[in-house]
């Protein structure tokens, strides 16, 4: 393998590929003529449908009124402004009143697109009057021209309690069955009884009447209000990725399945290059491509958006902004690494074009169906929703084209997508050229999802990454369900607890076994101590590492404690009031601290260490050396422990971070999952040893009022790191590790 | 093992190509279907050695596994001192592959696709394009280098797929039915292509279902039956056992009947083993 990633063969191998899918005029095709065509066209589309939808400070237009005379005109004017006086919301603007004669016809007339539009909030509705001439009233109304015909309106004056109240008779023409012009009715209507009410209002209270209204209603509008920006926010992004989509499927077909159908898979899987390095240049190829296409069709959106007016429309006055364009496109970016990982594990399967694209057009179909749902408005991006393939990266673009991204789903989506993408890679590969060697498909299948025949004694690194693509949104979900269940604080550790060893420990061994691979080797099970050893040596060295383990323990859940409180800002806690703190810390001190040490410290020592310093670990040191494998797994080790349920503990990733590194270390200085699940078990535990203990008995102890440490105690504690860590050298000088042996 | 029909004739035990005992079984809807049955052959350096056989016969299968490509269910192979179960990667180093069905690369030029196929077999850079100007002299390339595939003639294209198959410079050459869908033009070059790598001291190993042409260029022939190797030996050796002139007659003898007065059901016949 090194010798294709050297001397810049492996970009001597992509370039072949991207120039042999450049260099066809079909991929420039879907890659430049597509969004040249489609967003004019989708753009044309949207703005006949949406722009109706969208609603505005002030109406874009209005119901017109028509009247036969000046005269009318003035007084429907008058009657409208005084409604509106009464009613006290509404718009500001005044109400025009116009010729039809003024200028052309048309002036007046509602424009196509805002004839059928009536999908208008009553709180914007407006009116305008225009003084019909030339032609009849009916006639105007019978051609749309105008939405009600007051055809008549009478005034006549009337005397009550020695002072003269108007009263008026109006008489309006409205097309029946024609949507616009009954609401202009219906609106019309209930702006003139407004003026009623309000009459009656003020005779009840003038005669001072004890009698109340019949009825007295105060509405509060409860959920959230339907916001169509959002739900055309997530048309964009959906049409984004469907055409990023478009862009990769042929250079996919093309670079795998193209391969056979000319002739020269066989000569390609017949040289030496691993498979891994050829689909890598392939799936390099494909991406690069695909991001290709999503920057021309990011480009050609904003172009569309700016220009169209459809951008301020959608995101009012800054419209698409050059920052939701950087935002959206690493999401693309991610997107297409993951969908180029499916399309070639797909069509490396396929023997020709033909069957490639069989398997190719129900994902397409399938993909439109979690893209539909991120069409409903009312669809919260969850971080459950953040492992959904598809739909997490969706609902994030628009979420940050609507300005309502969050941390949490957001790491979800990015951080699921990726771990995806790496297992379906290592699919693909092992799909790729499979047909082409055996004869026969089943075997290809068994191979990959089978019972090995040999056993062996590391797992690979592929193997990890199908694990981890199962073990990821298992783990995601479960811990979600946990949250769910609302269970009280004891119940719910433990709950986390059985969760930690059931996916962290008994599934790898589970896959392990499956896999067919040596246990004590991938889970470093066998005594610390080299069998080649004498008794006393391995007494000696089993010391050394014992007390070298309580020496870094007693030092490291300082360093845990002080970079925990460089990030506490961040922390949820810190967001909580001092109130809901101390209830919190009043439940954790109920529990018994049995119950606190097994859940928190034991049960996650040993579960997680089968799995990092175990399955992770080997898996990493199959390929890679020492200090790669032990930064690797401590970045794997750190970010899971960033997602803990629903929320996006960041305070975590230092703590875990370093304290990864430092199992990593210890399992490979040992060569034993042992003492790291006793460093692990110790750390945790006096962790929260200290938690328990309380803030005010440590104040006290450490007679300053800091949340740190004194100062003795980290020198004291740094000395112990280093004391373990020359210990731990000493008694590990000549061992020999199972990456040696094996 | 004795007990052979035929007699076994000297080779040489040192071979650039050395099959042992391959066997190779394949699942056709559930029944078994052995396509290769304990076959063993040895091909020296400079030799040409012609894997005869019907549609079928396992030709294709015993060339893959001699590659690597294909696991076989028991033995192994040894090229150049590397053997299969354990070396593939190395292995596949020193073999070149030409096969019927090689197609090229329609959007790159001749020049990229062998230098492409040139870091496929991890060869440096400066040595790919110095091969590559001498392999553009000895097989005429060298006018339309810098064209693009898809403007070749078939003559051009099977040229260039012959320099493909030695831009890392194989010691050892497999051939899968080379001239098949060729014209006499064609076929004439792959003989002078074949006898060049005669020349450089190459083992090639031939499989073909053209007797007349495998008649031509062959030193030694393994006729192969229903993955069971029937005979092998030289032309004039073949002549002498079975009395007939040709390779046409010869398998054609082997295959449908009687051989040397004696009914021989081919199903039962395991002729050539090994120790």
């Amino acid at each position: 393998m090194k010798e294709y990633l050297n001397n810049g063969r492996l970009w001597r191998l992509c370039l072949k590929e991207l120039r042999e899918s450049l260099r066809d005029r079909r991929t420039i095709i879907t890659l430049v003529l597509m969004p040249i065509l489609v967003y004019p066209l989708l753009s044309m589309a949207l703005q006949r449908l949406i722009v109706g939808g969208i609603s505005k400070a002030e109406p874009e237009y209005a119901f017109l009124l028509g009247t036969q005379d000046e005269e009318t005109a003035q007084r429907v004017q008058n009657l409208l402004m005084e409604a509106r006086r009464v009613n006290k919301i509404g718009i500001s603007s005044p109400i025009k009143i116009t010729r039809s004669d003024e200028s052309t016809n048309k002036s007046t007339v509602p424009s196509e697109d805002n004839k059928n539009a009536i999908a208008v909030s009553a709180d914007h509705v407006g009116f305008s009057i225009v003084i019909v001439e030339k032609v009849s009233l009916a006639s105007a109304l019978g051609d749309a021209q105008i939405d009600l015909a007051i055809s008549k309106l009478d005034v006549e004056s009337v005397a009550f309690e020695r002072e003269t109240f108007p009263s008026y008779q109006v008489q309006v023409e409205f097309r029946q069955g024609d949507l616009r012009s009954e609401s202009a009715m219906s609106e019309l209507r209930r702006a003139l009884q407004l003026l009623n009410d309000n009459q009656f209002e003020s005779v009840r209270q003038r005669i001072n009447a004890r009698l109340p209204a019949v009825v007295q209603m105060k509405a509060n509008g409860i959920g959230q209000r339907l916001d169509p920006a959002a739900s055309i926010a997530g048309v964009i992004p959906l049409v984004l990725i469907l055409m990023t989509i478009t862009g990769a499927v042929y250079p996919a077909i093309d670079l795998t399945a193209g391969e056979r159908e000319r002739g020269t898979m066989e000569a390609l899987i017949a040289t030496p290059a691993p498979r891994f390095a050829l689909l890598l240049s392939k799936y390099v190829a494909v991406v690069v491509v695909a991001i290709l296409t999503a920057l021309a069709n990011l480009f050609a959106t904003w172009i569309t958006l700016s220009f169209g007016g459809l951008g301020q429309a959608i995101f009012g006055k800054q419209g698409f902004s050059l920052w939701i364009l950087i935002q959206i496109l690493p999401l693309l970016v991610i997107f297409a690494a993951f969908f180029s990982a499916i399309l070639l594990a797909l069509c490396s399967f396929a023997r020709s074009f033909k069957e490639a694209q069989a398997y190719l057009i129900p994902v397409m179909l399938l993909s439109l169906g979690p893209g539909l749902v991120t069409l409903m408005p009312n669809v919260q991006f969850t971080t459950l929703l953040g492992i959904v393939p598809l739909v997490n990266i969706l609902l994030l673009s628009r979420d940050i084209m609507t300005g309502q991204s969050e941390l949490a789903p957001a790491f979800a989506a990015v951080f699921s997508t990726i771990i995806y993408a790496g297992a379906t890679l290592v699919v693909a590969s092992r799909l790729f050229g499979a047909e082409a060697a055996t004869s026969g498909s089943q075997e290809t299948w068994a191979e990959l999802l089978g019972r090995p025949k040999k056993t062996r004694l590391l797992p690979t690194i592929g193997e990890l990454a199908i694990f981890l693509a199962i073990l990821f949104p298992v783990f995601f979900i479960a811990s979600n369900l946990g949250g769910m269940l609302d269970l009280r604080a004891d119940s719910a550790m433990s709950f986390q607890a059985v969760l930690l060893v059931i996916l962290f420990m008994l599934l790898p061994l589970a896959f392990a076994w499956y896999r067919r691979l040596d246990l004590a080797t991938t889970f470093r099970l066998k005594s610390f101590a080299d069998p080649l050893d004498s008794i006393g040596m391995q007494v000696a060295r089993s010391l050394g590492f014992f007390v070298s383990v309580l020496l870094l323990s007693s030092g490291l859940w300082m360093v845990a404690f002080e970079s925990y409180l460089l990030f506490e800002n961040w922390s949820l806690a810190s967001h909580l009031s001092e109130e809901e703190r101390t209830k919190l810390k009043d439940t954790f001190l109920l529990i018994p601290f049995w119950l606190v040490l097994l859940t928190g410290a034991v049960a996650p020592a040993v579960a997680e260490e089968f799995f990092f310093r175990g399955f992770a670990l080997s898996a990493f040191r199959s390929k890679e050396a020492p200090f790669r494998s032990v930064l690797y797994t401590s970045i794997l080790f750190g970010l899971f422990h960033v997602i803990a349920g629903n929320i996006l503990s960041v305070e975590k990733l230092l703590p875990t971070l370093i304290l990864g590194f430092a199992l990593g270390w210890v399992a490979i200085k040992t060569n034993s999952l042992w003492p790291c699940i006793l460093l692990h078990a110790l750390h945790n535990g006096l962790v929260f040893g200290m938690s328990r203990i309380g803030e005010t008995e440590l104040t006290k102890w450490f007679g300053a009022d800091t949340k740190h440490l004194p100062m003795l105690w980290l020198v004291g504690g740094g000395l112990s790191i280093m004391a373990g860590i020359t210990l731990l050298l000493v008694a590990s000088r000549q061992t020999r590790t199972y990456e040696n042996i094996a | 093992m004795n007990g052979t029909c035929f007699p076994r004739f000297p080779r040489n035990d040192l071979g650039m190509i050395s099959a042992t005992n391959l066997t190779k079984q394949f699942n056709v809807r559930g029944t078994p279907l052995i396509a290769v049955n304990n076959l063993s052959f040895q091909v020296s350096d400079g030799e040409v050695y012609g894997l005869l056989g019907p549609n079928g016969a396992g030709k294709t299968t015993t060339l893959r596994m001699v590659m690597g490509l294909l696991e076989p269910d028991s033995g192994h192979v040894e090229i150049c001192g590397m053997r299969s179960d354990g070396q593939t990667t190395e292995m596949r180093k020193h073999i070149g592959l030409i096969s019927t069905n090689d197609g090229v690369y329609p959007w790159l030029t001749v020049r990229e696709m062998l230098l492409y196929f040139a870091d496929l077999y991890a060869v440096d850079l400066q040595v790919a394009r110095e091969r590559l100007e001498e392999l553009a002299r000895l097989l005429d390339i060298g006018r339309f280098l810098d064209q693009r595939c898809s403007t070749l003639s078939t003559g051009q294209k099977q040229r260039v797929t012959l320099a493909r198959g030695l831009m890392h410079d194989p010691p050892v050459m497999l051939l899968d039915e080379p001239t098949r869908g060729l014209d006499v033009v064609g076929s004439q070059t792959v003989f002078r292509f074949i006898d060049l790598l005669k020349e450089r001291g190459k083992s090639v190993l031939l499989s073909t279902h053209r007797l007349d042409e495998a008649e031509r260029v062959c030193d030694r022939f393994g006729l192969l039956h229903r993955g069971n190797l029937q005979f092998e030996g030289t032309l004039e050796e073949l002549q002498k056992l079975t009395g007939k002139q040709h390779l046409v007659d010869i398998f054609i003898g082997l295959i449908s009947g009687p051989v040397d007065g004696e009914p021989v059901d081919p199903a039962r016949m395991v002729i050539t083993t090994n120790e």
